[in-house]
């Protein structure tokens, strides 16, 4: 599972959820691309699952490319327990994903099987999704 | 490189609601610049500028005819910058850079890959475009790299791309643009998988040592 190996601090404020992604927007490495189309909080075990769900299918002779890291930690109170007492303790490492981020890639010979195996990886991933190719769409 | 004639016309207000009013009258806002002359606001067609760069490349050498002054004037220019939206897909700005007939233009010239590597092998190509020096009026639309039936062990470098007759490699010739390997096995990829979840560890150095909560 992804999750940094050292942190300056353990509890951070919510990541913020606006605006569409800087950078990051096209297929670089692969042939194609998971671009979310929604903001969303991607937890590590989101990642993984999605890549999992990814390899399985291919089996071999693939290459996965994860563009994203979980590097932000979400806190949560324990159930039951009244409000104060300061911030509740780190729950998940999630990666902040605005509109537009290509999330993973792939390189893969034959389309049709790289396009089902995303397709699978995006029922694991909590926004709406596409697939992206490296030439691009067309304006 | 053919040449393509755009009729374009001057921008005079400015901003993101002026740019936006710009886009709804199906129009690109664009600015062109260089050698040294004061930058000019332009508007282009959007569908047409869009099928130049659909058929010709981004490296089409437009020729602008700049409607609507008095003085009506003809430009060649080179796409410099295309801003897209990431998810929509549109056009929201275009660069242009204003070239003379035998000047000499640094370009990034797409690498487009031919035919099919022999089975059991990966592809991966690694960088996109390789940058020359070439004249402005003989840029190359693509290289293509032909790949058919290549074995695993098979790179290409910048070096190997054959350029046109007056054209000089600007990125480094041993700069990596396709190498053919191996694929992985099935094994190999369920290595990788518990391999990254395996020995990362947080590590959490908490030394706020003045936020004493209560």
């Amino acid at each position: 599972m992804l999750i940094p190996r050292k942190v300056k601090h353990r509890k951070q404020h919510a990541p913020k959820r606006k605006g569409a992604a800087k950078g990051g927007t096209k297929v670089t490495f692969g042939d194609y691309g998971i671009q979310a189309l929604e903001p969303a909080y991607v937890t590590n075990r989101q990642i993984e699952s999605a890549r999992i769900a990814m390899t399985r299918h291919i089996k071999r002779g693939g290459k996965i490319w994860i563009n994203i890291f979980p590097d932000r930690p979400l806190t949560k109170k324990p159930a039951e327990t009244r409000m104060g007492s300061g911030k509740g303790s780190p729950e998940w490492w999630v990666a902040n994903v605005k509109p537009g981020r290509v999330m993973f890639e792939m390189s893969f010979p034959n389309e049709a099987v790289a396009r089902e195996a995303m397709r699978r990886a995006i029922h694991k991933l909590p926004m709406k999704c596409r697939i992206v190719s490296r030439e691009g769409g067309e304006f | 490189m053919s040449e393509v004639r755009l009729t374009v016309e001057p921008r005079n207000e400015f901003g993101k609601g002026a740019a936006r009013r710009t886009r709804r009258a199906g129009k690109i806002p664009a600015v062109l610049y260089g050698h040294g002359e004061d930058p000019r606001h332009l508007a282009l067609p959007a569908v047409d500028f869009a099928r130049v760069v659909r058929e010709n490349g981004q490296n089409a050498v437009l020729t602008l005819d700049v409607d609507g002054s008095n003085n009506k004037k003809t430009e060649l220019a080179l796409t410099k910058t295309i801003t897209v939206h990431p998810l929509k897909n549109y056009i929201e700005h275009v660069d242009l850079l204003v070239v003379r007939r035998g000047e000499k233009v640094t370009v990034d010239v797409p690498i487009v890959l031919n035919g099919t590597a022999a089975p059991g092998t990966l592809v991966n190509q690694d960088v996109d475009t390789i940058q020359i020096e070439v004249e402005a009026l003989h840029i190359p639309e693509q290289f293509d790299v032909d790949i058919d039936g290549v074995e695993a062990g098979h790179t290409v470098h910048a070096s190997d791309v054959t350029l046109p007759r007056g054209a000089e490699l600007v990125t480094d010739p041993e700069t990596l643009v396709v190498a053919v390997n191996e694929a992985p096995t099935e094994e190999a990829m369920e290595a990788d998988v518990d391999a990254e979840g395996a020995g990362v560890t947080e590590e959490p150095s908490d030394d706020e040592g003045g936020n004493s909560e209560s």
